[in-house]
């Protein structure tokens, strides 16, 4: 499939030159197209943010909610209709910082969705204040003495609450980005994929350069199934290991999980109210004359 | 110093112990103030994980007995409503901060006043009032953070300050000066450590019969206190007017340059505006309503606060609104070309 169809014409972008959302963009309709999934079949779901704007670029179904909110819309729109590819996207702010509560239970919760996250180190467009994620010694206009939070370390989270797709790219990286996009899409349980994004405008520590002295590919033999090996590779920090971190297979889907699919596979949306059922429950509250 | 700095810089000289704020535009000039100047004052400054967040923080510090504040822009007040609610209930002071943007949902960040519901009437749950102040200039924005501060540790309640991104930004000269205070009560219901005393309880919860219905009509009646003695509002050239505009904060001074362009025409035109969005001058307003005036209300909304004037004006007289939405802002010949209408409409005699 050609990635033109998911291109959008006219528009304005309103990201800087230089940012990193734009590789991403590219790269993630590049994995799409690869996969032969239709823009009809596609949904984008995203919070606020300068990375949360991705869906507006991109030719499919899109639903942009709010800030921080994403996973709990994304996971609804998968439950109400399985066959869609439900990509839930964002910025390490809006996922982790406003939305960190929603991230946990989301990996709880399982379901089959990717979840993509933009991450500069960086609010960007709020205009630079420390997220979740940056750097201890980050300085800002408001971190003005540098930041003394320890780094929320998203992959590490996820692997402890058994997530069950947990990987890392780089946006300088088009090529393994894609890849590994197209295994979190194809992977049946919800896949976190967290790419480090140079944020051009807004954070001068983390650059392109940055990024590519300080990280660096997990060897073949990394075993993505050994949780404790995944564990450490996480939790690694003079450089930052990218690729496949995590994978827990055969993990059942919240959609498997809940009932209305049990016996019953025609998706929620498709579905008539039953009313003949809900006539009898109302007749046994009725008063027998 | 802009109108934001300004008054980040007033809530310091208020002696505001600690800030606590999650980013968000048009407000940022705020926390990006605090976060320099409050740790040089050996005060606070957290930026939150998220507004939640920051309205809790607020809640803990404030029931300590210090002075707490946060600011936010519209959508991150909306998520401090329970906060604000649950603060109510538990009758503590707090300073609460909205820079509004357009809405409803993410709207745009362009200046609105479309928070007036949300603002006067409360946005949380359950039977309880916060106080309101709505400053139309920089000075403004200023006197009403020293006197944010007074109210809420006087009346143990939530003063929330409602201006907009145009006040925000805006560059006026300011007098930065505290005024003497009004006399304060003890704070005897912080927490304190109980060493030879009872201990306190910060809670909001009210069970037992007839036991929350007594704690609702004592807040009651704090608040009716507040409407008698704290009302803020000005008035100009309504003595002779047979069009009252009604308005309150940016859009006031609108307001102003169109009322003295219709006097230049002839057209008798004078206007209140409130400075206090609740308690509302609804006295003010209904001492001067009869047969022979027009009130216009004008509003950066889709018409809110004219549902206050309507209720003051009690259908002595007839009440019209002229509003822009979405975070557009109306100009002076816009409003003049209203106010030459009203009085081709009504036959009023020039
Ligand atoms: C409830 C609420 N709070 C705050 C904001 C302001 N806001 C918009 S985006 C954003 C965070 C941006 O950072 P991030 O999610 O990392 O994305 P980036 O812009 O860096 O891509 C914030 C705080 C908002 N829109 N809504």
């Amino acid at each position: 499939m050609d990635t033109q169809i998911f291109d959008m014409h006219n528009i304005d972008i309103a990201w800087c030159p230089g940012c990193g959302n734009f590789p991403i963009l590219k790269t993630l309709k590049q994995a799409l197209a690869e996969l032969e999934i239709e823009p009809a079949n596609l949904v984008l779901v995203s919070g606020i943010g300068q990375a949360a704007k991705i869906p507006h670029y991109f030719k499919t179904n899109v639903f942009n909610g709010l800030h921080g909110r994403a996973l709990p819309a994304a996971t609804a729109i998968k439950a109400a209709n399985p066959a869609l590819t439900v990509i839930s996207e964002s910025g390490d702010g809006d996922m982790y910082g406003e939305g960190g509560n929603h991230f946990l239970h989301t990996i709880r919760r399982n379901p089959d969705i990717t979840n993509i996250v933009h991450n500069n180190m960086v609010y960007g467009l709020t205009k630079g204040q420390a997220s979740p994620t940056s750097q201890i010694g980050f300085k800002t206009p408001v971190q003005v003495g540098g930041v003394f939070l320890e780094p929320f370390n998203p992959l590490a989270v996820a692997i402890a609450l058994d997530a069950s797709f947990v990987a890392r790219c780089f946006a300088g990286d088009a090529e393994q980005t894609k890849e590994i996009i197209k295994k979190a899409i194809k992977h049946k349980g919800y896949a976190l994929v967290d790419i480090f994004q140079p944020c051009a405008s807004f954070n001068k520590l983390n650059t392109y350069e940055w990024f590519k002295k300080h990280t660096y590919y997990l060897e073949d033999s990394h075993d993505h199934s050994n949780k404790n090996e995944a564990f450490k590779k996480a939790t690694e920090e003079e450089k930052f290991p990218l690729g496949i971190f995590y994978i827990k297979p055969d993990k059942k889907t919240f959609e498997e999980n809940i009932g209305i699919y049990q016996e019953n596979q025609q998706p929620l949306y498709e579905r008539k109210p039953n009313t003949g059922k809900l006539h009898s429950l109302i007749e046994t509250f009725k008063f027998a004359d | 110093m802009c109108g934001n700095e300004a008054l980040a810089e007033a809530a310091i000289l208020a002696g505001c112990d600690a800030y606590f704020g999650y980013p968000i535009t048009p407000q940022n000039e705020i926390p990006a103030y605090m976060s320099r100047r409050m740790p040089e004052e050996g005060r606070v400054f957290v930026q939150s994980e998220s507004e939640l967040a920051a309205i809790n923080m607020v809640f803990g510090a404030s029931a300590t007995g210090k002075r707490a504040m946060t600011s936010s822009s519209s959508p991150g007040i909306s998520l401090m409503q329970e906060g604000i609610s649950y603060l109510a209930g538990a009758e503590l002071p707090a300073v609460v901060v909205n820079i509004t943007r357009g809405g409803p949902g993410l709207g745009n960040i362009s200046p609105a006043q479309s928070d007036y519901f949300q603002a006067t009437r409360g946005g949380g749950h359950g039977d309880y009032r916060t106080i309101v102040l709505a400053p139309s200039s920089v000075q403004e924005m200023v006197d009403c953070m020293l006197l944010a501060f007074d109210l809420a540790d006087q009346y143990r309640m939530t003063v929330l300050v409602l201006a907009d991104g145009i006040l925000g930004q805006m560059m006026e000269p300011i007098v930065l000066e505290k005024k003497p205070s009004r006399e304060l009560p003890p704070k005897d219901w912080a927490l304190t450590g109980a060493k030879g005393r009872e201990q306190n309880i910060i809670r909001s919860l009210w069970l037992g019969e007839g036991v929350l219905e007594k704690h609702n009509n004592k807040l009651k009646a704090k608040y009716e206190q507040v409407q008698e003695n704290e009302v803020l509002c000005e008035q100009y050239e309504v003595d002779d007017a047979e069009i009252v505009v009604v308005a309150y904060g940016v859009t006031a001074r609108i307001v102003r340059g169109a009322a003295a362009k219709a006097r230049e025409e002839g057209i008798k035109v004078g206007w209140i505006r409130p400075i206090t969005l609740w308690p509302f001058p609804t006295e003010q307003i209904s001492k001067v309503a009869n047969e022979f005036r027009i009130f216009l209300t004008v509003e950066m909304s889709a018409g809110q606060m004219v549902e206050d004037v309507k209720l003051a004006v009690a259908g002595k007289a007839p009440v019209v609104f002229y509003g822009r939405p979405g975070g557009s802002v109306p100009t002076v010949d816009e409003l003049l070309d209203k106010i030459r209408q009203l009085t081709l409409r009504h036959e009023i005699k020039i």
